[in-house]
């Protein structure tokens, strides 16, 4: 028998830590090679962790909701026989029959000095110990927060400018208490920072989608019979990424550190998928850069990879820009919320037949609502009505999208 | 009953029912858990039965005597006889009684279940507590605290045998003053041992393993503790390893402690046995729904550690977000003088002689104390503090506190400290450190 300390392996795209989604297996299970031992939350995408051979998961080092550094011990294994490239547990001493008259160390390594004690306590941060507990219950890191004290010391106010959250209310004992974990934790996070930190401004236009939709049906039917698909979306981010060609300044982020502004070199397209697990939103990179049929292909992957639990974490990094396309769930208009660091979102809403005037002539017309809304630090108000005057162009007059 | 018996739930099954687990029990209770406490013997572990609290009442028995044997010469009439040790015992053994008494009425009125006997895990989830010779008793438990605390470990020269090699808890029970003692250790259990006996008249050798005592604290600690040993008439050994006990009557041994995990039976619950000691997050958990604090955990084995965890992971068990994150854990010894320490030695230091301080001047014997306050960096933060004299083991939550509260030097300095304490001495000190002292020469090359 032996044992091995089973540690966090690097999961990509140089990440320091993860979170534990989930425990798959329950202590004392058996596992077999690859079989899923327990899930791991990255940025926004799940990662099932395998087990490196057969054995008996006989600790769990770890519990869910838990952030976790790479290289952190996750479980101990216990197999019949060695594992390539793992490196067994130092044995534990067998319990002794009766204690060993010699077993008196002279120095103990267990026995931490004074030093180490307060070394333990981790990163000194100066701030008192009611402070700590109230960073602590409203989750904010005391290394991020701007102590007002002399000497940088934290105050109970610090902590509380630093989240614009209102102060907890009094904790009430009914109603049933969830953690928020995985991607309804990041979701609620970088919402959180998104409006906190964005002069959010959103304008509202109706777009005639007639033509639109012939196209859209005709790029479908002709990709069916090729036993293809052909998302709606992918028609969106074709408008999008040829919109943001013509006013890159949608396709930049403000460094407000520095208070520069960064424009992107090319235009990755995140797409808003909802998924039972929460939002998340897969990128396509290099949208500008795509053929139609590349662009359909790719949105198809990743809208079934999110929708699945599947995107990886290379799917979800890197966005530019935003397109989110709640018609698919029949919603009309509606604000929305940028994605830190971008600064620039364009939100399509259902098709619906309308009453329009036409010609003098009020006449039934498929209306698409569509709402912009963009940085108001970065971006003033003629620029955001111009983008999306372009957009309306895309949309209304579509062979520019072929 | 027979194994495979039936069982009892346990919403929180702690194990040891020392400081840590009681203080766990009471606060995890008051959250609305429903906790069963398993003692193997009596509540309020070894601190309260056998360890901090008797020999506390040992010192200072053994202090009156010596401050009256100081003062004879200023009027006081001398004592004469040896102490009565019997009577001793039995006020001690009555003193013990009564605060074991308290804690099993809060433990009681909390509504804490609390059973006798030995645990053993005999499953993921499951205890078995052995109640009697033939009975045992079985919980399912949600969560569980390991709590067992610790044991001394033994002597290479000799094996306790209860009677003439004895561990330092039956060395506060001797009901006569033993004519000669050899106390094998330096910590603080063996430097307070063997003030105590020496006072009361016994002719103690110290035999230290490493070159100071106290070797884990600061080293002018370690030499106020040799000083204050040797006056109180110790016959001190350092970097000493005796083989036997030679012709000592008694030999007490007092080499630091291990966990005390034996017969728990960690396998069973899938748990596996540190080599030393358990590894915690500051959550103090070693597995989802298993828990460790005190003694078992990695640390300095103390009491007021194992209190805070306590109380740290009843408030995790009730649902809060605690977290043992103390930056100043004290240490304190009872000894001649008392010396007390907390945090760093490494720092810009001020520090203080009690020979100036007119308290401490009343109290002759104590002018040869001092407080070193050790700040990080000229305008930063006090990071230590080592304390040796009268009352340092109070003076020393001061410190505590202004460590934890990010107090600077001039922060001591300007807090009015009454008139005439020994509490002064660390406003002075702090002083010192910022070159202006009032009551000392300044150092040479200082601002004035």
């Amino acid at each position: 028998m032996a044992r091995f300390e089973f540690k966090l392996p690097d999961i990509g795209e140089g990440l320091a830590d993860a979170e534990v989604a989930k425990w798959l297996v329950k202590v004392g299970d058996r596992v077999v090679e690859d079989q899923p031992v327990l899930e791991m939350m990255t940025d926004k995408a799940a990662v099932e962790i395998p087990a490196p051979g057969a054995g008996v998961v006989v600790e769990q080092r770890v519990a869910e909701g838990e952030v976790v550094k790479i290289g952190a011990v996750l479980y101990v294994l216990e197999t019949e026989g060695s594992i390539r490239g793992m490196q067994e547990q130092v044995a534990e001493p067998k319990q002794a029959e009766a204690p060993a008259p010699q077993a008196a160390p002279q120095s103990e390594a267990g026995v931490l000095t004074p030093r180490e004690i307060i070394d333990f306590a981790g990163t000194p941060v100066l701030a008192p110990p009611a402070v700590r507990k109230l960073a602590r219950e409203l989750g904010v890191d005391l290394a991020q927060v701007r102590g007002s004290g002399p000497g940088g010391r934290i105050s109970a106010e610090d902590v509380k400018r630093h989240t614009s959250a209102p102060a907890p209310a009094p904790v009430v004992a009914t109603g049933e208490r969830t953690p928020l974990r995985g991607v309804r934790r990041r979701m609620a996070e970088t919402m959180a920072e998104s409006a906190r930190s964005i002069a959010h401004v959103t304008g509202f236009h109706e777009l005639d989608a007639g033509a639109f939709q012939t196209v859209y049906r005709r790029l479908r039917d002709d990709a069916e019979a090729a036993g293809r698909r052909f998302p709606f979306d992918a028609l969106l981010v074709r408008a999008a990424a040829i919109a943001l060609e013509r006013h890159p300044i949608f396709n930049s982020s403000l460094d407000d550190e520095r208070m520069e502004l960064v424009m992107h070199p090319q235009a990755n397209v995140g797409v808003a998928t909802a998924t039972p697990g929460g939002l998340i939103v897969p990128v396509v990179a290099d949208a500008g850069a795509r053929s139609l049929d590349d662009l359909a292909a790719e949105v198809d992957r990743l809208a079934a990879a999110a929708r699945e639990g599947r995107a990886s974490v290379a799917d979800l990094r890197g966005g530019t820009f935003t397109i989110s396309n709640t018609g698919a769930w029949r919603g009309a208009h509606g604000t929305s919320l940028i994605r830190p660091p971008e600064v620039a979102l364009v939100a399509f809403g259902r098709i619906e037949e309308k009453a329009v005037v036409r010609d003098g002539q009020v006449v039934a017309r498929p209306v698409m609502p569509m709402s912009v809304t963009f940085d108001h630090r970065v971006i003033d108000g003629e620029q955001g009505l111009s983008f999306a005057l372009t957009i309306r162009g895309l949309i209304q007059e579509p062979e520019q999208l072929l | 009953m027979v194994a495979g018996d039936q069982s009892d739930p346990a919403d929180v099954l702690i194990i040891g029912a020392g400081p840590g687990g009681y203080v766990a029990a009471l606060r995890a209770a008051q959250l609305g858990r429903s906790v069963t406490l398993v003692e193997a013997a009596r509540v309020g572990g070894v601190c309260l039965n056998e360890g901090c609290i008797p020999s506390k009442q040992l010192a200072r028995f053994a202090a009156v005597k010596a401050t009256a044997t100081d003062l004879a010469g200023s009027g006081m009439p001398a004592f004469s006889g040896p102490p009565d040790m019997v009577a001793f015992q039995k006020s001690r053994a009555a003193a013990v009684s009564a605060l074991v008494g308290g804690v099993e009425s809060l433990l009681k009125s909390a509504k804490v279940t609390v059973i006798a006997g030995d645990a053993r895990f005999v499953g993921q989830t499951r205890v078995c507590v052995q109640t009697g010779e033939d009975a045992v008793r079985f919980f399912d438990f949600k969560d569980v605290v390991i709590a067992t605390g610790s044991q001394p470990i033994p002597w290479a020269g000799a094996p306790f045998d209860g009677e003439r090699v004895v561990e330092a808890s039956r060395a506060l029970e001797f009901d006569r003053v033993p004519a000669s003692m050899l106390i094998v250790g330096d910590d603080y259990i063996a430097v307070e041992l063997a003030v105590a006996w020496a006072r009361l008249g016994s002719r103690v050798t110290l035999a230290a393993p490493n070159e100071r005592l106290l070797p884990e604290l600061d080293a002018d600690l370690s030499a106020a503790a040799l000083r204050g040993a040797k006056l109180a008439g110790v016959n001190v050994l350092l970097d000493t390893r005796p083989d036997d006990p030679g012709d000592q009557e008694l030999v007490v041994v007092s080499m630091r402690r291990r966990a005390r995990l034996d017969g728990l039976d960690l396998a069973a619950a899938g748990i596996s046995k540190p080599s030393l000691a358990f590894e915690v997050d500051p959550q103090m958990r070693i597995a989802r729904h298993v828990f460790a604090i005190g003694d078992v955990t990695r640390g300095y084995g103390l009491a007021h550690t194992a209190m805070m965890q306590g109380r740290v992971v009843g408030d995790v068990l009730g649902g809060k977000l605690g977290a043992f994150d103390s930056r100043a854990i004290p240490v304190a010894v009872f000894a001649a003088p008392e010396i007390a320490s907390v945090g760093s030695s490494q720092g810009v230091v001020g520090r203080f002689p009690l020979a100036a301080l007119g308290r401490a001047v009343i109290e002759a014997k104590a002018t040869s104390g001092f407080a070193k306050l050790v700040f990080d960096g000229d305008d930063g933060p006090l990071i230590g503090a080592h304390l040796a004299g009268p009352r340092s083991t109070d003076l020393i939550a001061e410190m505590a506190l202004a460590i934890e509260m990010g107090a600077t030097a001039e922060d001591l300095a300007l807090t009015v400290h009454a008139h005439p304490t020994f509490a002064e001495a660390l406003m002075e000190a702090a002083e010192v450190s910022l070159g202006r002292p009032i009551h000392v020469r300044p150092p040479r090359g200082s601002a004035n």
